[in-house]
């Protein structure tokens, strides 16, 4: 089936809408350009796309394409999923481990060890994954 | 309007041995019904952190027109902390969205009718402003300035321009949206999926199920909400193992996000040239010395301190009321109060009450914290708090109240 692509009256306008709105922030950005500092802004805008779409999402589909290969079927599900999760939760905490706010000498800013407590996370995220599998290889097909 | 493109760039999308064909990177968790699901979670999200957003927005450059009142006292710190929770609960509903639909990236062709090409631009600040959105939110939250724009400016003018995409986007996938989350579930009918997605059949022992997919993402929001929401639920602090602050850390138990060094004013708090002036327009302007500001009746109030970053603790607060201090001076009621820090720099040195702001009875001028004498780092000699307002706006080591 061909895909019908977007059309009609919605379509149109919503997207109106939806840009009108879009000059308005990009407006906002370029009039407030001494606290946004467009150039600055938007290698952090357009480098966080990139990075994404060429890099992060090729890497997760080759890292899929390897667990379906080393994973026997019966654990592929949970280990897809554990490791979906501990890579979201790495990804949340990755400025907390670098410890990064510390740079301002803020005595009650990052009080935590988070390098320890995210391997507590994972800990936990796997020690569930392993007790999921041990079920279901147990169980008859 | 039709794009024709060169046979040879059209047979790089078509031939089954070519990266960019259809279906190259099928799966069958790239599914219509899971991106519809995924889409508008996000969608709600993504507006929840946007109406928030714009409160805090607001209560930081008020609209003469819409004053914000002072009650209910704690509506900023519900706000506030409704609006990170939902931004970090946002994090791998985004991930996962921008995977399945990933395939769209690198299909071609690009268009081949104009709202195609009108939807297809629109991706790009969707995109681009989804993940610059929760990347800068959750890179502040944890104190991390990786850029040299202001954060605050930039997150506010970047939601309109994520908002506005979402508001096209929602208009082009509508109908698809609709037809997908009203279909049942089990469907057989693949011919009807999106081939582009690269959609196939779900087989048994294959992997990860749609269902198991979206537990997967529920499981991923739920633990980041989990393991971060005890820094403004008390109750829930010991789970706060990922958490940026814990609010039971801090001078007197509680946290600061500037501390009196940081803020360069310890030795002007400590000196004893110290003053608390009331002037502007006022009938008798007032310049207090600590003893003075020590001897007039204070009174006591259980309030919130909510910072934008999402913590948040509630503490009994000690103080003269701004109110009782404006009647000293004989200022006239209804008027509008600059607040001024002793800090000699900063964006947030002064703050401004409005007339309703500055005339509500818990509205202080705060020397105790939990019955104790007020640390430096949380404002010694004293410091405003005040309902419904968010903690950058609480001014510490307060030293000049002018009545505008």
């Amino acid at each position: 089936m061909s895909e019908p692509g977007p059309s009609g009256r919605l379509f149109w306008a919503s997207a109106a809408a939806g840009w009108a709105v879009i000059a308005w922030g990009l407006r906002g950005i370029l009039q407030h350009s001494l606290d946004t500092r467009p150039a600055n802004l938007a290698k952090f805008v357009v480098g966080g796309a990139l990075l994404h779409d060429l890099f992060v999402a090729p890497l997760v589909i080759v890292a899929g394409v390897a667990l379906a290969r080393a994973v026997p079927g019966r654990a592929r599900a949970v280990v897809q999923g554990a490791l979906a999760i501990s890579g979201m939760v790495a990804l949340f905490s990755y400025p907390l481990v670098r410890a990064y706010g510390l740079a301002a000498h803020n005595p009650t800013s990052l009080p935590h060890n988070y390098t320890a407590n995210l391997l507590i996370v994972l800990g936990i995220v796997w020690a569930v994954a392993a007790g999921l599998i041990i079920t279901r290889l147990r169980s008859p097909a | 309007m039709s794009l024709k493109l060169p046979a040879p760039v059209e047979r790089f999308t078509t031939d089954s041995d070519q990266p960019l064909r259809q279906g190259a990177y099928r799966s069958a968790l790239r599914d219509e019904r899971l991106a519809a699901i995924l889409g508008s979670s996000l969608g709600i999200l993504f507006s929840v952190c946007f109406v928030t957003g714009l409160y805090s927005h607001l209560q930081q450059h008020p609209l003469s027109w819409l004053p914000i009142p002072a009650r209910p006292a704690g509506l900023y710190r519900l706000s506030q902390g409704v609006h990170v929770v939902s931004g970090i609960a946002s994090v791998p509903v985004l991930i996962a969205k921008l995977w399945l639909v990933w395939p769209r990236f690198v299909s071609f062709p690009v268009a081949k009718r104009a709202s195609q090409v009108v939807e297809r631009i629109g991706l790009f600040p969707l995109v681009a402003g989804g993940i610059f959105m929760t990347f800068s939110g959750v890179a502040n939250i944890a104190q991390w300035y990786p850029w040299r724009f202001s954060f605050t400016a930039s997150h506010y003018w970047m939601a309109w321009v994520t908002m506005g995409s979402i508001v096209a986007h929602l208009g082009a996938k509508w109908a698809i949206a609709r037809r997908a989350l009203t279909r049942p579930s089990r469907r057989p009918a693949l011919a009807d999926a999106d081939p582009v997605l690269g959609t196939t059949a779900e087989v048994a022992g294959d992997g990860l199920s749609r269902r198991g997919l979206l537990v997967t993402v529920g499981a991923a929001s739920g633990l980041l909400t989990l393991t971060t929401i005890g820094q403004t639920i008390r109750p829930l602090r010991r789970l706060g193992l990922l958490a940026p602050r814990d609010p039971a850390t801090g001078p007197q138990g509680r946290p600061v996000n500037r501390g009196a060094a940081n803020a360069g004013v310890v030795d002007l708090a400590n000196s004893a040239a110290y003053r608390l002036e009331v002037s502007g327009r006022v009938a008798r302007p007032l310049s207090l010395t600590l003893d003075q500001l020590w001897a007039i009746p204070t009174h006591t109030t259980e309030l919130p301190i909510a910072c934008v970053e999402g913590w948040s603790y509630s503490a009994r607060w000690s103080g003269v009321r701004v109110r009782d201090l404006l009647a000293m001076a004989g200022a006239e009621p209804d008027r509008t109060v600059l607040l001024e820090s002793l800090e000699p720099r900063g964006a947030y040195r002064t703050s401004t009450l409005n007339a309703g702001q500055a005339a509500d009875r818990d509205t202080l001028l705060a020397t105790e914290l939990d019955g104790e004498p007020l640390a430096l780092d949380h404002g010694f000699p004293c410091r405003l708090i005040a309902p419904n307002r968010p903690g950058v706006l609480q001014t510490k080591w307060v030293t000049k109240v002018v009545v505008l």
